[in-house]
């Protein structure tokens, strides 16, 4: 049998980000649209709206990149813990979660990776979100910057290789981010319901399956840590992908 | 075909007059020029009676000749003491006097604000640069981008980018013209600027024509290929090419134009529209030689121009089926694994029980 617990993973800075940056990045894929295909995209009136909007939200989300990144740099000082691969991560935890998310998954295995406050991603997802935070968001975030301020910038154009060069980057990079809101919403359905990776990313609150009689492991000390049973259920296995979600 | 045919005619005839007439004025020029034409004249009786002989010799009215316009010079010119007569312009370019009289411009500036007649040229004689330099002998630049950029966004590069006459007139045909820039040798670390012909010319274009420092064989068309090994050796050099979106029909009613408030008016034409580009190369005299570029190349291919690049416009097909190709990626993700989640539910099912 098992049973449901509760887990704080997510502080309250951490869900504030994460929304206020979700926000930020469909508004900025939709901008995007009319603004690179005005003659069949008209969203908000105007193409002058799309491009304020667009550098409006492309603002909101660099603020709160950078808050988030103060945050897990110098608040809770575990930005390295919590997205750095592992050496073993990357010998054998990559493929091992490659394996269980595109085979064993569909065999009805468990998820090879148990979540906690200081291990809260499997290694795909630190590799994943190593990438996009700390590589592609800097990148498009920069090159947005440079293209709101073409004239002043031009030297820098051009010590980069032009204009284009610039737009293709900021461009094919946010055809990744739009690529990955596909993936990361549908990774998050598969918790032991639809819904129960969404839930947490709102109230902090995971709630997970544990086996009866098994000793939720506590690894160091997270922001908040108070583990206790809620009651006992008979869902399903299914397992964590973006919350991290501990299953026995 | 007979439209044409009728057009030649027409041409023929209305040339063949000053065909004649400049032949039969050529002496007359080469006399006022003797002494109009020298530097030393402007000690005798200031800056206005000089003129650049280069210059006023590639202007259509050197094909009409001096006296045309100063009718009343005599033989004894300048002994007589009379100051000979000027035309005024609307006695040959009535119609464009009546337009431009009409328009919000016509009581500010008088057509010798703008028009040097001894140094006038057709507009696609002209880069967009020199056309703007008209402008902003009254028109101050930095408090015109301030003024633009209450509604503008990036005033600053709309206004690099676009002569001045492609809002504020009627014009239209829009065409890419793009300039050779460069970084002048006593200011290393500064703008990119114009480079002119002496410039050029010191680059040792094959036979010592500068548009054959892009069209390297001489056919007369920029291939994408020259234009993208121009490109290539341009950063070394210090040099880059810079477009200017130019109207090809111009108007003088100086107005607001209301089409122009609409961002989409330029940047929704889609990437068919805007594909007529040229290269201008500096002459001699001040004016520049139009080099068409092969059609929609330079706009549809990354680095063609890698300095010109307008939002919605310009956007490369190539780019945007990889984009495409990204995207559908990402949505392979919920559609293939979800087909398989869907299919092995059972599996889920029967290892929980």
């Amino acid at each position: 049998m098992k049973h449901t617990e509760q887990i704080y993973l997510t502080p309250m800075p951490v869900r504030i980000w994460h929304w206020l940056n979700a926000l930020g990045i469909v508004t900025l894929c939709v901008t995007a649209l009319q603004i690179r295909f005005p003659d069949y995209v008209n969203v908000f009136g105007t193409y002058k709206a799309a491009i304020r909007l667009h550098n409006t939200a492309g603002v909101v989300v660099s603020i709160s990149y950078a808050l988030w990144l103060i945050y897990y740099m110098f608040v809770t000082r575990t930005l390295v813990k919590l997205y750095v691969p592992t050496l073993d991560d990357i010998k054998y935890g990559l493929f091992r979660q490659a394996f269980f998310y595109f085979f064993y998954y569909f065999l009805g295995r468990p998820n090879p990776h148990h979540s906690t406050p200081d291990s809260k991603f499997n290694p795909m997802q630190k590799a994943a979100y190593l990438m996009i935070m700390l590589v592609l968001l800097p990148l498009v975030v920069l090159t947005g910057f440079f293209l709101m301020y073409i004239a002043p910038l031009r030297e820098i154009f051009v010590l980069v290789g032009g204009i284009k060069t610039l737009v293709s980057a900021h461009y094919l990079i946010a055809c990744c981010f739009c690529a990955f809101l596909f993936v990361h919403i549908y990774l998050a359905t598969l918790g032991h319901t639809p819904f129960a990776h969404f839930k947490p990313m709102w109230v902090g609150w995971e709630e997970e399956e544990v086996e009866d009689g098994t000793q939720e492991p506590a690894h160091g000390a997270g922001p908040v840590l108070p583990i206790h049973s809620v009651g006992h259920t008979a869902e399903t296995a299914e397992t964590a992908s973006t919350g991290g979600i501990h299953v026995s | 075909m007979k439209t044409d045919v009728c057009k030649v005619i027409l041409c023929l005839a209305v040339l063949m007059p000053l065909a004649g007439a400049a032949s039969a004025a050529g002496t007359d020029n080469s006399g006022c020029l003797t002494c109009h034409g020298k530097r030393d004249i402007v000690q005798k009786g200031g800056e206005r009676l000089y003129l650049d002989a280069g210059k006023f010799a590639s202007t259509p009215h050197a094909l009409i000749g001096c006296t045309s316009c100063h009718d009343s010079v005599t033989a004894a010119h300048p002994r007589d003491g009379s100051r000979p007569s000027k035309a005024r312009c609307k006695e040959c370019h009535a119609p464009i006097q009546t337009e431009y009289a009409a328009s919000l411009h016509g009581s500010k500036a008088t057509c010798n604000d703008c028009h040097n007649p001894h140094e006038v040229k057709p507009a696609i004689a002209v880069s967009g640069e020199y056309l703007n330099s008209k402008c902003v002998k009254c028109h101050d630049k930095g408090k015109t981008i301030k003024s633009h950029a209450k509604w503008l966004t990036q005033a600053d590069l709309h206004l690099d980018s676009l002569p001045c006459i492609t809002c504020h007139t009627g014009s239209k045909n829009y065409v890419i013209n793009m300039t050779i820039e460069n970084k002048k040798p006593n200011d290393p670390y500064g703008e990119f600027k114009s480079a002119d012909y002496g410039e050029l010319s010191a680059l040792r274009p094959i036979n010592g024509d500068i548009s054959r420092l892009i069209d390297k064989n001489g056919d007369g068309i920029i291939s994408l290929a020259e234009l993208r090994e121009f490109n290539y050796d341009a950063r070394g050099k210090g040099m880059r090419l810079w477009g200017m979106m130019t109207p090809e029909v111009l108007t003088h009613t100086y107005q607001i134009n209301e089409k122009c408030w609409d961002c989409t008016f330029c940047h929704a034409s889609g990437s068919k529209a805007m594909q007529t580009s040229y290269v201008e190369f500096p002459d001699k005299n001040g004016g520049v030689t139009r080099v068409a570029v092969e059609k929609g190349a330079i706009l549809d291919i990354l680095y063609g121009t890698p300095d010109f690049y307008m939002l919605g416009t310009t956007r490369s097909t190539a780019l945007n089926i990889v984009g495409a190709l990204i995207i559908a990626g990402g949505m392979m993700m919920p559609i293939g694994h979800g087909t398989l989640r869907f299919l092995t539910r059972k599996n889920r099912k029967e290892h929980e029980s």
